[in-house]
Parts: C-alpha cells; structure tokens; sequence
C-alpha cells in the first residue's frame, strides 16, 4: 500500500533468483532492520498466484501492507502467529502440507533435525520455503540458496527533508551448486510499478 | 418433508432372542468395525444387554476394552442375515400403513409420511398406528416423527417411553448437542471453539463454516438448520440406473450374492466417472413368475462400494429365503438417488455461489492445511488482512481471523488521508515498543538498539500527527531515522519516543 493507500505492483525479485523453484528452501540470514523481510515476503508474490501462501511471524510484528506493496494478492495471504518454539514445526509442517510457499520466521531454538525434516516435506510438497532465522544462521546443507545481508544504506531522506525512496541492500549469496558471490539488492520506492533490481558487485 | 423413524436400538440381540431363542442376559453383540471410522481395534460393540451396559459398556467401545470391563459377558458375532430375515417381517408390516419404507440397516427404517398422514387423519393417528401395529409383532421400538430424516431419527432416539412427535423441528434440532452430528472431529473442534448445540452451530455463517471445515462442516450446518439433504448437484440422469437380465433364472444364494457384488459394482464404477455418490438405492428384482419386488436402502453418508454391495446382499438373500423370488431371480435393478457430489468438491464451490469464480483448484488442500493450524494454535493466531484507510502502519491493516467473512473498511483505503505516513510500508510494524532516542536541538542523534547505541546518520520528519482532540487524543510526531543498522518509523509523543515501524 503506498501512501495512499494504493497497492503497488509486484517487484521483478523472482527472476533473478535462480533456485526458487518448486521445493527448493531459501535461507535468508542477517540482523535485523538489514532488509530482509521485505525481499523475502517479495518471494511469495509469484506462489500467490497460483495458490495460497502463508508468512508465519513469530514477533508479531509482520506487516501484510510490505507483502502487498511487493506484489503479494492480498486475498491468498494468511499470516500465522506463532511465538511458541515447540509448536512451531508442527505449525510450519501443517501449513507446508497445503499451500504454494511458506515465509517463516524461525524462533531460537528449533533444533536442526525439526528444519531439516521441514526441508524435506518441503521437497515433498513441492511448495516453495522462505525461512528467515530470528537469530544466528541456518544449519548448513538445509538452503538450496542462501542470501545473507551484510548492511543496507538509504537513500531520501536528508536532515529533516524528504522520505525514504530507495534502498540497497548488500547481500552474498551462495547456495547448493552457487558459489559465493557478493550481489546488491536495489528496491527503489517512490516508483509505480515497484522496481527492485539485483546487481553484481563484480 | 414429514418423516417417520421406526428405530430398534437393541435388534441384534432382539433377533438373538426371538429368532434364535437365546437368553441375552449379560451378553453383547459385536460386529467389524465400519470402514469409515478408523483406527481402534478391528471389531466394536453393536449391542449391550443392560447388565452389560452396567458394566460400563457403550455403543461403538472395542470388544477388548469392553471385554476388559465385563470379563463375564458373552460375546456374539452379529448376524446381518438374520436381522434382515426378521426385519423384513417388520418392513412389511409398516407398508400395510406407509407404501414407501426405507432401510437404513435392520432395525432403523424412514419412512415418508405426507400421503399416509392425510389417508389416515393426522399424525397422532397414525402413530398411535404404527405403534400398535409393532408391538404386536416386535416390541421394543422406538417411533419419531419430524422433518427430515436426521431429526426422525434423533426424535426416535429420544422417544424411550412413547412415540415422539416433533412439530417445531428447528426449536428440536437447536437443542441437540453437537454430539448428534457423529463426526468425531468436528465435533472436538465446534466444543473447543464454544459451539456445544445444533443451535448454536446453526446461527453461525454458512459461508465461514463451509471456509472452515469444508464439506463436512457445511453438511453439518445444514443438519443443524434443519436442511436434511444436501442439494442435488444436477438432474439426475435415468441411465446411471444399471440393470441385468438374467436367461436362466439364479436360484441359489451363491449365484445371487454374485449377482449383487457385480451389479453393486457397476453402479459405483459408473458414479464414480461421474464424481458421485448416493445416498439412496431402490433395488428391484423380478421373479421368472413375473412378480416383481422394490425396497428402497438409504445412508445418512454416500454409499461406497462395500456398503453398497452389503445392502443388495442383504436385500436379495431376504427374498431369496423368503421366497419372495420364486422360480428365481431373472431381471435385478440398481436405481441410485439423492445423489451428492462428494469427491467433487461441490460443497465448497456453492460458497462463491454457485458460480466458477474465485475457484482454486489447490484451494481444498490448502484450507485443510490452515483449518490444522487454527487447531493447533487457536483461531486468533491464523489471520487474514485487507488494506484500510489510517494515518500510522498498524491503523493501514483491518484483520480478521482466517476463514471468517471480510467485513467493509471502517476506514476507506482509497479515501485521501491526508497527513498519512507515506511510503514504503515498513515491513516489520511493532506495537510501539519504547525507544530511546538522544536528540540535540530538536534533531535525532543517536538510538539506542538493545545494548548499544547507533548514530542517526539521517532522518526526515517531523511530520505532524494531529490527535482526535476532542477523544482526548495527544498530538504526536513522526520520523523516519537511518541508521547504519536499518531505517526506522518512530513516533514521539510526549517527550517520549516509540518505535512503530521497521523498514527491514
């Protein structure tokens, strides 16, 4: 929704990112406020299309207006609250057995044999999986592609004046078969449609 | 329509006691568990003499369990055959007074009574019939009388010392315990979320349960309001009836059982193309003496294959024994009705009213899939949310609990709203958490994150809040702050900052 409460159209994030088909898991690692959520509730806007896709939150602090903003169909999002770390797998199992792609936050403390039993349901299901650990990193071998913020610089707004109009985000990537590449994610903001654009540091 | 329900709650041991002249005293009658409850072990208890159910034996208790309870009972296989043989006698005996009889399983009958009501000068009369007729010939049953066959049936369960007539029947059916609807699960889920009667499951949204549940829910609300059949799906077509001739005439019960397994079967392969399944079938024989016999079977859930298959068995064997078909059987007729769509998904599609519009075709899955995570977590934790009008994030999102009807915006989101924060979303909104903020002559400096503090490297604001000052509402400011750890919406009110929003 921008400030008028219009929904933007969707981002062009999908095609750039090379492992996101059908029951491939996307690890999304890095602090908070580095910007990741965003781009990852920008990975469900192409499952949406075709199916139901669900972000589960464990703060309670996910935004549904940053998923529609970034193309997510407002009808076929559900967002689960889950802050309960021992029921969290089953929750995210549940939703896995049914819907086109799950954004998870993982709360600390879901032990590698439950993320690991998730990958591969999710393999099963051929849905798509976005888990966005809260803390630390995911254990190895569980992404197919695994995108790591490193820091995050604005543009917009200066000593008073203006709003936040774009963003870069620094990211490495890597992932099953990708070797470690440094990448920068541009999302430019005060444009209709929406544009978000990877570039290499290379 | 009117319907009368002649019910025998203990005819196994009845048929035990007059056909084959057994002392029932302390004995109980078991029989394979139903396909359709799974789980638990592989026979159930059908049938408990009273000394047995002091024991603290129930209907529908494993026979282990119950052996454990009652070591002293003895057990007795349940003899379908025989239970037709003498419920048949009890069949015909009804149709001196209602032409049109159906069987739901030996000992339970429906039967329609418009007609019969007027021929015999109101409903108390022919109750008070009915009752007559049976306790001559086998007593102990219990009679109800309502609209549709569920509320019959419940009215009978509920006529222990008398027949029962039941004229308002949703004022009946509002009182009923969600237990009536014999789905364990949802029966579980409508007590865990605060519905414990038919009434009370009634007055919610069609729409939502049939969201919720699926198509069983929707079956269930429309139990509860008294809709007994579901709607028939479309015409039903003359030539899903099957139908074999038979030149020499089957004389035997082995080459009628045949008969019924390969005929039953035809018809399910047939309906099952088409995506359907009955509720009812009117099985008609033809005897080589060209006298021809009808009954009609019917099933609270579609027939399946199996079930189906039984109740032509048990049918043919009747007459079969009876003589009913002499000189043998040469023409046999499956006429299935009251056909669902089960498999088909039908129940949900009639929620985007009837039209193909909005159709998913993961959708089913997918609301199974949240439907587990409500169970698993409450109905407050599974959300959906619409854009609405506001000036903050949090006010910008109007949520519903998943699976309930979108209600209209209180506040329009395509109405300007002036002074609004503008874009982008932050994607993380927090209900404003308390932030430390160091400012010096009026501009932010510093914000403390957990234990350190992160220099402002740029901000925006203050953008004006104005408060409804006649709600006692406080004017507050807004801004955007940069930071090398991510940009932040902060509000301050009062001398006192709060974080509302995170651009991650």
């Amino acid at each position: 929704m921008g400030p008028q409460g219009a929904v933007q159209q969707p981002t062009r994030t999908e095609p750039v990112l090379p492992a996101l088909s059908p029951g491939q898991v996307v690890g999304l690692e890095g602090p908070t406020g580095l910007g990741l959520t965003r781009l990852g509730l920008s990975l469900l806007a192409a499952p949406s299309r075709v199916g139901m896709v669900v972000a589960l939150d464990v703060r309670g602090w996910l935004s549904p207006a940053s998923a529609w903003e970034v193309g997510v169909i407002p009808d076929r999002l559900v967002l689960i609250r889950c802050d309960d770390r021992k029921l969290w797998p089953q929750v995210a199992a549940a939703v896995l057995e049914g819907v086109a792609a799950v954004y998870a936050e993982v709360p600390s403390g879901v032990g590698e044999q439950q993320l690991r039993r998730l990958a591969a349901l999710n393999r099963a299901r051929r849905a798509a999986l976005m888990l966005r650990p809260l803390r630390g990193d995911l254990p190895s071998g569980i992404a197919h592609l695994r995108l790591r913020s490193t820091g995050v610089s604005w543009e917009g707004v200066d000593g008073g004046h203006g709003r936040l109009t774009r963003r870069r985000i620094s990211l490495e990537i890597s992932g099953k078969s990708i070797p470690l590449q440094e990448m920068e994610f541009e999302d430019a903001f005060q444009l209709t449609p929406h544009v978000s654009r990877f570039t290499s540091h290379a | 329509m009117r319907t009368l329900c002649v019910w025998y709650p203990d005819w196994p041991l009845q048929v035990f006691e007059t056909a084959k002249d057994l002392d029932c005293q302390g004995c109980l009658v078991v029989e394979p568990r139903p396909a359709q409850r799974r789980g638990g072990e592989a026979q159930v208890v059908r049938a408990a003499d009273l000394s047995a159910q002091e024991a603290g034996i129930r209907i529908g208790m494993g026979r282990r369990e119950a052996e454990a309870l009652c070591p002293t009972a003895r057990v007795l296989q349940r003899d379908l055959g025989a239970e037709s043989r003498q419920f048949e006698l009890v069949i015909e005996s009804l149709e001196n007074l209602i032409p049109h009889v159906e069987i739901v399983e030996p000992g339970l009958a429906l039967l329609p009574v418009g007609g019969a009501v007027r021929y015999h000068g109101g409903e108390e009369d022919l109750v008070r019939k009915v009752a007559k007729e049976l306790a001559d010939l086998a007593p102990g049953a219990r009679i109800g009388l309502a609209d549709g066959p569920f509320a019959a049936r419940w009215a009978a369960i509920d006529a222990v010392d008398e027949p029962r007539i039941i004229d308002d029947t949703p004022r009946f059916l509002a009182s009923l315990d969600v237990a009536t609807l014999e789905h364990q699960e949802l029966i579980d889920t409508f007590r865990w979320l605060g519905v414990t009667t038919l009434g009370s499951l009634a007055g919610l949204p069609r729409e939502a349960i049939a969201s919720r549940f699926g198509a069983e829910g929707l079956a269930a609300h429309r139990l509860a309001s008294g809709e007994d059949r579901p709607p028939h799906p479309r015409p039903i077509s003359p030539l899903l009836a099957v139908e074999a001739h038979y030149d020499d005439p089957l004389e035997t019960l082995d080459q009628v059982a045949f008969a019924a397994r390969a005929l039953s079967t035809r018809l399910m392969n047939g309906l099952r193309r088409e995506g359907i399944a009955p509720h009812r079938v009117e099985i008609q024989a033809e005897a080589s003496n060209g006298t021809t016999r009808t009954r009609v079977w019917r099933a609270s859930d579609p027939f399946i294959e199996s079930s189906l298959i039984e109740r032509v068995w048990w049918q043919l064997r009747v007459w079969v024994e009876q003589g009913g078909v002499s000189g043998g059987l040469v023409r046999l007729r499956l006429d299935p009705a009251d056909l669902s769509g089960d498999g088909r998904q039908l129940a949900l599609l009639e929620t985007v009213r009837g039209s193909w519009e909005g159709y998913d075709p993961g959708r089913p899955e997918a609301e199974r899939a949240l439907a587990r995570a409500q169970t698993i977590l409450g109905p407050d934790a599974v959300l959906q949310a619409a854009p609405q009008g506001g000036r903050l994030p949090g006010e910008q999102v109007l949520w519903r609990r998943w699976g309930e009807e979108a209600t209209g915006a209180e506040r329009d989101a395509d109405s300007p709203w002036p002074g609004s924060t503008p874009g982008p979303s932050p994607a993380l909104v927090p209900d404003s958490l308390q932030l430390e903020v160091e400012w010096d002559a009026g501009m932010p400096t510093r914000v403390r994150l957990g234990s350190r503090w992160e220099p402002v490297l740029n901000w925006s604001g203050p953008w004006r809040l104005s408060g409804r000052w006649w709600k006692g509402e406080q004017a507050a400011d807004r801004y955007q702050l940069v930071t090398s750890a991510g940009a932040f919406l902060v509000v301050v009110r009062d001398t006192r900052a709060y974080l509302v929003g995170i651009y991650d």
